[in-house]
C-alpha cells in the first residue's frame, strides 16, 4: 500500500506548486470566457440555430482536448525525471517500497492533482454557461465530466510514463513535447502521409477514403476522448453537429459502420494509452540506476 | 549473521569500473567506517546495498536478505542517509518525517524524532528553506524512524559544522549502543577514527584494507615516527642509526633524523642514537589515520603506475 502513501505525498507536494495554481487560474478564465463566447455568439462556432447546453459541452470538449495535454505536460513532465535529477528519489527509494509502488504512486498523485485542478475549472466554466443559458442537462454534464477526468488520467499517465523513462528533465521535456507535437498537432499530416504511401504515392481522394483511415485518425488521445464523448452522448452529438470527424480527418463515421470505424473505438484507444505508458514507464524505471 | 555481506561485487558504468570484485563483511552490532577518496566507489557500493543501482555481477546480502530481490525487506529494517539527496522543498520537516513513518508503517512522534537531531523548532517550516546542516539532520531523523537494525550513512557529516559533526557522532554511538549496526562512509579521517570499530579503505573500486584502526597502524609500520636532533648529522650517522635494533627506517628530514620505530621502546632507540651522535632534542608523532589513508591510497597508485 505504499503507492497510496507516495501518491498522497506527491499530491501534497505538487498542490503547493505555483505553476499548478497559475494553470488552474488560466483554465478557469479560459473556461468561463469560452462559455461566455459560445453562449453570446454561437453562430461563430458553427451553431446558427442558437446555443444549447449540449453544444456547450462539445465546445468545451474541444477546448479541453487542447488544454489537458498542455496542463499534463506542465504538471507531470518532471514527476519522475525531476526527482531523479535532483536526488529526492533517493529519499523515496530508501524507504521500504518498490519501484512499482513509487511509479504507481506518482501516476496516481499527478492524475489527482491534474484532475482536481481541471475539474474545478470545468465545473466553474460549465456552471457559468448553464446559468447564462438557463439550461442544464445534469446527466450529460456528469458524463462529460467523468470522461474528461478519465482523459486527464490518461494524459497524466502518458506524461508520467515518459518522465519515468529518463533521469534527465531536459530529455523528459523533449519527450513530452515531442509526443504533443506528433500526436496532437501534426497527426492530421501523419494520417495524410500514411494514406499517401498506402495509396501508391498519390494524394488520397476524400470520396474514396478507406475505413481504416478513420481508425488511424483516432489514435491521438484527444481524438479518442472526443469520440468517447460522442459515443456516450450520441443525441447531443448529432444535434450539435459534433461528429468525431471534427477531431480527425475528413473520414465520415456513417451509420452501420464496423466497430473500428465507430466512435466507440475511442474507449479502446484511451485504454491503450493508459496501459502502454504504464508498461513502458515501469519497465524503464525498474531497470534504471537511480 | 553478518549485517552486510558482499561477494565479488562489481559495477561497471560503460567502460568505467566503479566497484571491482568487492568482498566485504560487516558484522552485526559494529560501527564500520567505509573510507576512500572521492570517486573511489563508496557511494556506488552503498547505492547497490539499497538497490538504487544494480550490480554488474556479484551478490549483496543485507540483514540476511538479498539486496536486489528483497530490497523492500532490507529497507524496512534500515535507516538511510543517502549521498547527493534533495529534500522536498515544499514539504515541512514534520511532513518529511510523517511520510517516512507512514512508509515504514510505524507510529512514533515526529517531533520527538526531530528533537533528537535538534531541528524540532523548524518542524513546521518548509524544508526548502533549511540550511544544509538542517537538511542533513532532517534526513537523519527520517533514517531513525522505526528504530532500524542498520543505519547506512553516506558522508553523514557533510554540511555540518564541528558541533553538528560531534552531535552526529553522539547519535551514531547512541544508536550503536541500542544494538544498531552502523555503516558509514567518509573521506574525513577524524570522523572515522573517533567512532569506528573497524574500517575498510576502498580506492578506485578496490578494497585495499579492512582492519581495526590499530591494526591498520601496525600493518603499515607508520605507527610512530621519532624526530631526533643530533649534534652532528651526516650520511654516516644516518647509516649507523638505520642499523640499530628497533629502528624500522631512518632518513634525514630538514636537518633532523626521522626514524620509524619497529619495536616498542622509543627510549632504548634514543639511548642507542645518543651513543652514535649526541641527542639534543626529539619529538614523537603518532600518525593519524589521514597518514595511513594517504599511504594506502597512494601506494596503490604507485603500483598501478
Amino acid at each position: 500500500m505504499t503507492w497510496l502513501t507516495v501518491a498522497k505525498k506527491d499530491f501534497r507536494d505538487a498542490v503547493q506548486s505555483r505553476a499548478l495554481w497559475a494553470l488552474v487560474a488560466v483554465f478557469v478564465i479560459v473556461s468561463v470566457l469560452s462559455s461566455f463566447a459560445y453562449v453570446e455568439a454561437p453562430e461563430l462556432f458553427g451553431e446558427p440555430d442558437g446555443a444549447t447546453f449540449g453544444g456547450l459541452l462539445f465546445f468545451t470538449a474541444g477546448i479541453a482536448s487542447l488544454f489537458v495535454p498542455i496542463a499534463a505536460i506542465v504538471v507531470c513532465y518532471k514527476s519522475v525525471a525531476g526527482e531523479r535529477e535532483l536526488g529526492s528519489i533517493k529519499l523515496l527509494c530508501s524507504l521500504p517500497t518498490t519501484r512499482a509502488d513509487v511509479f504507481a504512486g506518482k501516476v496516481l498523485g499527478r492524475a489527482a492533482v491534474l484532475g482536481f485542478g481541471l475539474g474545478v475549472g470545468l465545473i466553474v466554466g460549465l456552471g457559468f454557461g448553464a446559468v447564462m443559458l438557463g439550461a442544464l442537462d445534469v446527466v450529460a454534464a456528469i458524463t462529460f465530466l467523468l470522461v474528461t477526468l478519465a482523459f486527464v488520467a490518461v494524459y497524466a499517465t502518458i506524461v508520467v510514463g515518459l518522465s519515468a523513462t529518463t533521469g534527465s528533465t531536459s530529455r523528459a521535456t523533449t519527450l513530452a513535447l515531442g509526443f504533443f507535437v506528433v500526436f496532437e498537432l501534426l497527426w492530421d499530416a501523419v494520417v495524410l502521409g500514411i494514406l499517401y504511401v498506402a495509396g501508391g504515392f498519390s494524394m488520397p481522394n476524400p470520396a474514396t477514403m478507406p475505413e481504416w483511415a478513420f481508425t488511424v485518425s483516432q489514435i491521438p488521445p484527444s481524438a479518442a476522448y472526443f469520440s468517447s464523448i460522442v459515443a456516450l452522448l450520441p443525441d447531443l452529438a448529432s444535434r450539435a453537429n459534433a461528429e468525431p470527424a471534427q477531431a480527425g480527418t475528413e473520414a465520415s463515421a456513417a451509420g452501420g459502420e464496423p466497430f473500428f470505424a465507430s466512435p466507440e473505438i475511442g474507449f479502446v484507444v484511451l485504454a491503450c494509452w493508459l496501459v502502454l505508458p504504464l508498461v513502458v514507464g515501469y519497465v524503464r524505471f525498474d531497470a534504471a540506476d537511480l | 549473521m553478518a549485517a552486510i555481506e558482499t561477494r565479488g561485487l562489481t559495477k561497471r558504468f560503460g567502460d568505467v569500473v566503479a566497484v571491482s570484485d568487492l568482498d566485504l563483511v560487516v558484522e552485526e552490532g559494529e560501527i564500520f567506517g567505509f573510507l576512500g577518496p572521492n570517486g573511489a566507489g563508496k557511494s556506488t557500493t552503498i547505492d547497490i546495498l539499497l538497490d538504487f543501482i544494480r550490480p554488474t555481477s556479484g551478490t549483496v546480502t543485507v540483514l540476511g536478505h538479498d539486496a536486489q530481490s528483497e530490497g523492500r525487506a532490507v529497507r524496512q529494517r534500515t535507516g538511510v542517509l543517502p549521498d547527493a539527496y534533495h529534500v522536498y522543498d515544499r514539504l515541512t520537516g514534520r511532513q518529511h518525517v510523517e511520510f517516512a513513518l507512514e512508509m515504514k508503517g510505524v507510529e512514533e512522534d515526529p517531533v520527538a524524532l526531530l528533537d533528537r537531531v535538534n531541528v524540532a523548532d523548524a518542524a513546521d517550516r518548509k524544508a526548502g528553506g533549511y540550511s544544509k546542516g538542517m537538511r542533513q539532520r532532517l534526513i537523519l531523523a527520517m533514517a531513525l524512524v522505526g528504530d532500524p537494525d542498520l543505519l547506512v550513512l553516506d558522508e553523514p557529516s557533510t554540511g555540518l559544522d564541528p558541533n553538528g559533526a560531534r552531535e552526529m557522532r553522539e547519535i551514531i554511538r547512541e544508536e550503536n549502543a541500542r544494538g544498531t549496526t552502523i555503516f558509514f562512509s567518509s573521506h574525513i579521517m577524524e570522523q572515522v577514527e573517533a567512532v569506528c570499530d573497524r574500517v575498510a579503505i576502498i580506492d578506485r573500486g578496490e578494497l585495499v584494507a579492512v582492519d581495526t584502526i590499530d591494526g591498520l597502524r601496525d600493518a603499515t609500520e607508520t605507527g610512530e615516527t621519532l624526530y631526533v636532533s643530533v649534534a652532528e648529522l651526516d650520511e654516516g650517522v644516518r647509516e649507523a642509526v638505520a642499523g640499530l635494533d628497533g629502528v624500522g627506517s631512518a632518513a634525514i628530514d630538514d636537518g633532523q633524523l626521522r626514524l620509524t620505530i619497529a619495536g616498542d621502546s622509543k627510549f632504548a632507540v634514543l639511548e642507542s642514537v645518543d651513543e652514535i651522535a649526541a641527542v639534543q632534542d626529539f619529538s614523537v608523532i603518532e600518525s593519524s589515520l589521514e597518514d595511513l589513508f594517504v599511504r594506502y591510497t597512494t601506494e596503490t597508485q604507485e603500483v598501478d603506475a
